[in-house]
Parts: C-alpha cells; structure tokens; sequence
C-alpha cells in the first residue's frame, strides 16, 4: 500500500459524515476541538461586548446609559461568559486538538465523551445566552454570593440560570479533564516516557488534575443553593442554622484554582512556543515540571485570601496570607525558565513571540498587585474596589488572552494548511497591548481613589470623571486590536497561500501531521525517544506517512491505536475506538432537559429524564465490546499486544479512577460544609436530632461488605471460566441494601426543611443512594453482558470496573451513617 | 502511578495539613478546650503540636523520597519528587508558623 491510498483508506476510517451534518455525529477530537473553540471564541465575542458596555457606562459620570438592574446583569454576564464559557472552553478545545498530534497518537482516550462534553457546552452555554437576550441573566456577581442570590433577594429566575446553566456546562470540563488524565497518562507514542513528553501535555495533566478537585467544590455549592432556592433547604440561611459563607468557602475552593487552572494551560504554550521562536530548548524542563506541580498544589491553599474581609480571626487570615505570598515562588522559577531560555537562544520578533512579551510585561504587573492584596491590611483598603478588577485583568488577560493569541497565530498555520498574507497581526498587537494597559492601569487608580467595583454610576464630585474616561477610551482601543484579529483570522480562511511544513521549525510532533491535519493525524505512529522528535529526526513524517511505524496497516475499518505504560511509554494495549454516532448530543440533549425542568419548575420531568439518561449511558458502554476473543493482535514493526477488551485495567478503569478522584472531591466538600456549619454557623445546635437506628446500620452493614465481595466474586470466577452472576447478583443485593438502609435513615432524620443540619442529613443521604444505583445499574448490566456473551475469561476487562464502584458506594456509605449518627451517640 | 505519587505526595500532604490545622484551629475558636501546660493556653498548645507534627511528616516524606528503597531512580522523576519534597518543608514552616506567633481567635 502506497501512501496515497493508506492516506485515502485512513480518512474512510477516521473522517466524520460528509457536509456540516457530520458535525452532530463526530467524535474525532479534530472536529470537536475546533468546535470547542469556535464556539468558545463566539463567547469571547459576546462577554467583550459586554465589557464595552461596561465601559461605555463607567465613562461619563451620570450615566444613564443602563440602570442599576441592566448593568448588574452585564457585568455579571461579562465576567460568567469569560470566566465559564470562553477562558475554560478554549483550553479544552486547544488541548483536544492538540494533545493527542503533541503525544503522537490518533485520538483522546474517550472520543465520545469528548463530544459529549461539547454538546453539554454547547445547551448550557445557549441557556445563559437565552437568558441574557431576554433580560431575565444573572445579576448576583460572578460569584453569586448568598444571601443576595437567595430566594429572599432574589426571587427571579436569573439566578436559577446561572446555578443550573453553570452546572451543565461544567459537566464538559470535568469529562476533559478526565479524558486528559487518562490520554496523557495512557495514549502517547511508543517510547514516550514521562520525562519525553512535550511540556505542554505536563502542564495540561496538572491542569486536569486540578479541574477534577477544583471544580466539585462549585458543583457542589450550586446544587445546595439551588436546592435551597427550589425545596428550601437552608444552607445559607442563618436563621435556619444555615451560613452565608459557606458559600464563599465552597465557590473560592473552586476559585481560586479555577485561576491557575487558566493560567497553566496559557503558561504550557509560553513554555512550547517560547523556545521555538528563539530555536532552542526549554531551559530547566524538570524545574518547570516541578513549579507546575507544585503551583497547582499550592493553589488549593489560598481561596479564603478572597475572603479577608469576613471577620476571620486574625490567625486564619495569617495562614491564607502567608500561602498567598509563597505561590510568588514557583511562579517566578517558570519566569525565569523562559527568561534563561531567551538567553541561550537567539529569540527572534516573530509575531507569536510579541503576544508571548505582551504576557510577560502584563502578567509580571498582575502577579505584583497579586502580591500586594495578599497582603491583609493592602487588601482590607482595596478590597471590592476598581483596584481588584485591574489586578484580575491583569492577571487574566496577561496570563490567559496573549498567550492564547500566541498560540493562535502559532497554530493557525497548522490548522489551516495556510500561512498568513496581510499582516495586520503586528499592528493588532499594538492595539491591544495598548489598549489594554491603558483600561486596566487607569483602574488601579480609580480603586485607589476610592471607587468601587460594580457601581453602576457615579457623580461627578467623586472626582473619578478623567480617569474612567481614560479607562474607557483603552478600552475601545484593546477592543479595535481584537477585531483586528479577528479579521485577520478570517482573512486567513478566505485567503489561499499555503504555508510551508513545519513552518516554525518546532521540534514536537503535531508538526509531523500533514498541514492541515488529517482525520487521523498518523499514518503510523511514531518510535519516539527524544523529547522533539522532530529535530532529532527531521524525516520523520515522510517515513511515518509510508507506513513505517506502527499500525501502518490499516485494518478493515476499525479505528485503531495503541495504549502505553504510564512511566516508560512502552506498547501495552490494542486500542479500537468507536465511530461516528449521534449518542453524545443525544445523551447532552436528555441531560439539557434535566436541568431545563429544573430551571423552568416541572419538576416531574426531571425524574424522567434521568431515566433517559441511565438508558441512553447504557446503550452507551453496550455498543462496545465484542462476542469472541481477539488474543493478541499485530500492531506493526513484528509487535502483538492484546486488545483493551482483555486486559485487567482497561480505559474504563482509569477514567473511572479520575472520575471517583473528582466524586470524591465532591464529598470531602460536602463532609466540610457539615462540620462547617456545625462548628460556625451561629444557628446551631439544631432543635432536633436525627435517631440513631441499630437496624439501619446492620442493614447498611450487610450492603457494605455484598458490594465490596460480589465484585470480587465475580471476578474471580470469570477469571477461573465459571460464571459471574452470582458475584454479580451479590452486588446488585448490597446496593440495594445499601439504598434501603440510607432511605430508612432519612426517614427517621429531622425535616430538612426546618433546618441546616436535616438539610445537610437529607443531601448525604440523597448523595449515597444515588451512588447505590449507579452501582447496581452497573451490576445489572454486567449481569446482562455475560448472559449475551461479552465476557470469558480473556475478555474481563468490563467486569474489572465493578469493584472500585462496588468499593467507592460501599465506603461512602460507612462515611455517610458515621457523619450522621455518631456525634449524636457521642453526646 | 508510583512515580506520579511520587511527585505528588509532599504537597498534597501540605495541603491536607494546612487544611487540618486551619480546621483545627476554627474547633478550638468554637469550642476553646480548658487547662494550660506551661502558662500556654491548651489551644495554642495544640496548634503547636500539630504544626510540629506535619513538619516531623514533610521532613520524614523527604528523607524517604531521598532513600534508595522509596525514592525514584530515573533522574527526571527523582528530580521533580525531590523539588516536590522541598516544597512540601518550606510550605508547611511558611503557612502554618502563625500558630506560635498570632492571637488566637480574634
Ligand atoms: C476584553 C477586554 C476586557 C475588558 C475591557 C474588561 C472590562 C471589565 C470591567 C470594566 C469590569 C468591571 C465591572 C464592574 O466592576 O463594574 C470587568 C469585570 C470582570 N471581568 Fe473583564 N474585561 C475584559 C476581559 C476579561 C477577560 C478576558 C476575563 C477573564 C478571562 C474577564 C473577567 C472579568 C471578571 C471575572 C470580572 C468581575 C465581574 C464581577 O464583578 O462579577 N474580563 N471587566
Ligand atoms: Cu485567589
């Protein structure tokens, strides 16, 4: 086979359905990617708009522009839009378009899911943006602090919008992030090992990790408070044992990483692109390995810096100052990285390196004012001033927008096949480089001089008249360098003049795809044992286009890889991934109606759809698998590995790791909540207390140990060939057991309605009986697969999955009768 | 994974620490425990404590990433685990030395 037609057969193999229909059935990342960021852009678009009329209304003193109501509910849109819909989508999207042609591979680990994810964006986003045409958007802040967005002042469904829309659009960031980890971990090239693996894909592995803990703390406070809003559980309430900051606990947990979950990725580009544009190497991979690492950590240790004005004593705001100071420290070993990597190379002005400068000035600013409202007494004068939203652009801009116009103009050319023609990129740069130093600077003095955040309007004797003129006149002139580059963009689609191959002269292996890339990124996949392989080997793409690497041969019309271990990189699994399908926006459209019946009070069809839901995911996972064993294939270059289906630690295992890491998140969260309450809410201890029941815990007891030993069982007897179901029918009993015990249990629990702690009783309980049947959904469907013949003893792989859930429902459901019943048999 | 642990381990057992002392320290505000051990109120004793606790863990976390039996081989992952244990010693003196020095609960 020629390369022509290896090419030719590949792309039947990997392509979508022809015309833009195929965009509703794609589950290749090269589509969905761009799909994340075509839509992400769009955001960009609207929250930028927004900020203009933001400014718009700040210019002039008197303004009478929009009225308090309008204007609360544009600057919470701009900062909601840019926050969820533009900033974390964009990275999703780079990092699935990128990530699998970075590590040499055809695919993310879970193809479907990625498109799932992207629809769940593409209903949640389209709710808010409903919401904001019709007038009706959230107008609580961004950060939608109780008890201003409780049903007492807050009676309209704005709020509702952004709990719920919020809530479904995270869904997308949680299942990339689980399709990240895993992918990084497990789907690289053969030879890749840890330390070969390009920089970026490290930084995106610690970004993912930090989205599974960082965002269920969110997920978390918005199911409380939407629950507090629709059913009347108190959380926040005071004067029901309720807290109000409670809420700023569970949303800065999640914002404050939120923040280096932006940055890393933007950080991950610098430390791609910068070495390219000064033809050298990273300075010090290993030690900006570790700063990521260790940033990222020390990221969860700061969120109640944003809460230094609460009343905490002073020992706690020491503990919170002092992590805030420190995390100057890892960031400044990445700055000097790439200072270092500047000056052994010989950097030239290209334009993506202007974008990479214009971050460096601006981002170096923004962590210095960073510093400085660390710093409890500055913070106690500026906080909720204009000087907080100065330092957070600051931050945000010059963190996030130059390095991913960086990697626009640095990856366009390989999206498109194309090079650009005009060059209206230098004169945009100057623009916005511009533009936006003269917004945001002039803010930090409005916030000096007194002005505060949020306000709709000012007079003219606050004495704050010229510098938010200024302030606005930057902002139309940031404003017109982005247009500037979008036009350029679309200049480059309209515009034919092709690019040359490789046209940087990187050094990573998205450069060694064809430009544009094709379906399937790889005619072969590369042997790799250099962290740029491209330099060491500049034939590598003619070589891996003939087929030299391995799975050259394509093999009827199955979508193949190869998955490796974690550590060395060396080939372990045969990897056959699904094709085209229209379950992923069918399953995000049953889950859209979930949350629609939420938001619009029917609440009877929100059982409904999840039913839909739990039938749709069963479909699912039966549409994979296979009835016979396959034993080992041949993979190319005299290799047989076994296929996924028949291995003890298939992909499902490894995103169900992930998943349960951020499960888990979720729950520690909650337990929190509850001892917060407990020990600070004002309103306890509660009238009432939950009795404490002999027959609930030896039911639960029971439960507990069927659901850890029927997985066990039926593994065991599929591996020794005799049948699993009694293992399996054992599971199924102790989740059942496990769902009755918890039922009892909050039937003899204090009405939740009454107070914080009977509402705190009736969501851990809700929380361990919905686990229950996830769990016994599972057993039932493996019972129904060995009874179709989708296991033996080679192929064991799905049964595998059963014992961490068995194990995680199990364990919750100890935690859960212990949270409940002990402090009360304790006093 | 092990080298993932590896890597991992000293700052995440800084954050469960700084968590911990930051809970146990809202505890001893709601719930101030009686007595004194020498002339120190039982409270700021026992922040101590756990400040000298999760440091004896970070420096003993670092020894093992340093040993032989538990610490990396290869050169990369024993150079970022290692960075990963320095941190962990440095975060936890720098975050939670305000137990020896700041007022209690006001
Ligand atoms: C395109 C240029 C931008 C301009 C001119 C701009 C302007 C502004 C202004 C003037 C405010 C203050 C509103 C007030 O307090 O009354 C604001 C708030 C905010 N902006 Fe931007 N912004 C821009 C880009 C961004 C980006 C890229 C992000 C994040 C990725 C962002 C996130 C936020 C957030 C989170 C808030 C706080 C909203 C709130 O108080 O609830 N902005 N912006
Ligand atoms: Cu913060």
């Amino acid at each position: 086979m020629n390369a022509l037609a290896r090419h030719r057969r590949l792309t039947a193999i990997w392509s979508s359905r022809p015309g833009w229909k195929g965009l509703f059935s794609t589950v290749n990342h090269n589509d969905v990617g761009l799909m994340f960021l075509v839509t992400a852009f769009f955001y960009f678009f609207v929250a930028g708009v927004l900020a203009m009329l933001i400014r718009a209304q700040l210019a002039t003193p008197h303004s009478a522009f929009a009225g308090p109501e309008i204007y609360n509910q544009i600057f919470t849109m701009h900062g909601t839009l840019m926050m969820f819909l533009f900033a974390i989508p964009a990275i999703e999207g780079m990092a699935i378009y990128l990530l699998p042609k970075m590590l040499g591979t055809r695919d993310l680990a879970y193809p479907r899911l990625g498109a799932y994810g992207y629809w769940c964006y593409f209903f949640g986003g389209a709710m808010l943006l409903v919401s904001l045409l019709l007038g009706i958007a959230p107008d609580g802040g961004w950060f939608m602090y109780p008890p201003l967005t409780g049903k007492v002042y807050s009676p309209g469904i704005n709020t509702d919008f952004w709990l719920l829309g919020i809530t479904f659009v995270e869904i997308s960031a949680i299942s990339a992030a689980v399709e990240f980890t895993v992918s990084i971990l497990r789907y690289r090239a053969p030879g890749m090992s840890l330390s070969k693996m390009p920089i970026f894909a490290w930084y995106m592995l610690v970004t993912s990790l930090m989205i599974l803990t960082g965002f269920p703390p969110l997920i978390l406070g918005s199911i409380l408070l939407e629950l507090e809003r629709t059913f009347g559980l108190p959380f926040f309430q005071v004067e029901l044992g309720g807290d109000s900051l409670l809420w700023q606990h569970l949303f800065w947990l999640f914002g404050h990483p939120e923040v280096y979950i932006i940055f890393l990725p933007a950080a991950g580009v610098v430390s791609t692109i910068l070495p390219v544009m000064a033809s050298t190497t990273l300075l010090g991979y290993r030690y900006v390995v570790a700063a990521a690492v260790a940033l990222a950590i020390l990221s969860f240790g700061l969120w109640v810096h944003h809460m230094f004005t609460t009343g905490i004593p002073h020992m706690g705001l020491a503990f919170f100052s002092a992590a805030s100071t420190l995390v100057a420290v890892p960031t400044s070993v990445q700055v000097f990285a790439w200072i270092g990597t500047l000056w052994k190379g010989r950097p030239q002005l290209r334009l993506p390196m202007l974008h990479i400068l214009g971050f460096f000035a601006t981002f170096v600013i923004g962590g210095l004012t960073g510093v400085m409202v660390a710093v409890v007494p500055f913070d106690w004068q500026v906080h909720d001033t204009a000087f907080v939203t100065a330092h957070l652009h600051y931050v945000l801009f010059g963190g996030f927008v130059f390095p991913l116009l960086a990697a626009l103009y640095y990856w366009l050319p390989l999206a498109t096949g194309r090079a650009r023609f005009f060059r209206l990129g230098e004169v945009a740069f100057a623009l916005i480089f511009i533009g936006f130093h003269v917004t945001f600077l002039a803010m930090h003095f409005a916030g000096l001089m007194g002005q505060r955040r949020r306000i709709s309007t000012y007079s003219p004797e606050d004495g704050w008249t010229a510098i938010n003129l200024i302030s606005s006149i930057g902002g139309f002139i940031l404003a017109f360098g982005l247009v500037m580059v979008l036009i350029e963009v679309v200049l480059h689609l309209v515009v034919r003049h092709r690019a040359p191959r490789n046209l940087w002269r990187a050094g990573t292996l998205e450069w060694a795809t064809a430009m544009l890339p094709p379906a399937y990124n790889f005619a072969s996949l590369p042997e790799v044992d250099d962290r740029e392989p491209l330099r060491a080997d500049p034939d590598l793409p003619a070589r891996l286009a003939r087929g030299e690497g391995y799975l050259g041969e394509p093999n009827g019309m199955m979508r193949e890889t190869l998955a490796v271990d974690v550590a060395s990189g060396t080939p372990e699994h045969h990897v056959i991934y699904p094709g085209n399908t229209h379950l992923p926006i069918v399953l995000a459209a049953v889950t859209g109606l979930f949350f629609l019946a939420l938001l619009l009070k029917v609440l009877w069809v929100a059982p409904l759809a999840m039913i839909g839901v739990a039938v749709l995911a069963w479909r699912w996972v039966w549409v994979l698998g296979r009835r016979e064993d396959a034993g080992a294939v041949s993979v190319g270059c005299g290799l047989s590995l076994p296929t996924i289906a028949e291995v003890d630690r298939p992909p499902g295992w490894w995103g169900s790791v992930f998943l349960l890491v951020a499960d888990a998140t979720l729950f520690g969260s909650l337990l929190f909540g509850y001892a917060f309450l407990w020990t600070i809410a004002p309103g306890w201890p509660p009238p009432e207390w939950i009795a404490p029941s002999a027959i609930v815990v030896a039911l639960a007891g029971v439960g507990v140990a069927l659901s850890i030993i029927g997985p066990f069982f039926a593994t065991r007897a599929n591996a020794g060939g005799s049948n699993p179901a009694v293992g399996l029918a054992l599971s199924l009993a102790g989740s059942a057991a496990i769902a009755a015990a918890l039922v009892a249990m909050l039937m003899m629990a204090p009405s939740p309605t009454g107070h914080a702690y009977g509402a705190t009783l009736l969501v851990l309980g809700g929380y361990g009986i919905l686990h229950a049947i996830v769990v016994a959904l599972m057993a039932a469907f493996l019972i129904a697969r060995v009874r179709a013949g989708y296991t033996s003893p080679r192929r064991r792989a799905e049964i595998a999955i059963l014992p961490v859930w068995g194990a995680y429902g199990g364990g919750i459901a100890v935690v859960i009768l212990l949270a409940a019943y002990l402090p009360v048999a304790l006093s | 994974m092990m080298d993932l642990l590896r890597i991992l381990v000293a700052p995440v057992v800084w954050l469960a620490a700084f968590s911990a002392v930051y809970g146990l320290q809202g505890v001893l505000c709601a719930a101030p425990p009686e007595g004194t051990v020498a002339g120190l109120p039982m409270a700021r004793v026992l922040l101590a404590l756990s400040f000298a606790a999760a440091l004896l863990v970070q420096v003993a976390l670092l020894v093992l990433l340093l040993s032989r039996r538990f610490g990396a081989s290869r050169g990369f992952v024993r150079t970022v685990s290692l960075g990963g244990g320095l941190v962990g010693v440095v975060a936890t003196v720098w975050t939670l030395f305000p137990v020896l020095a700041l007022p209690l609960c006001q």
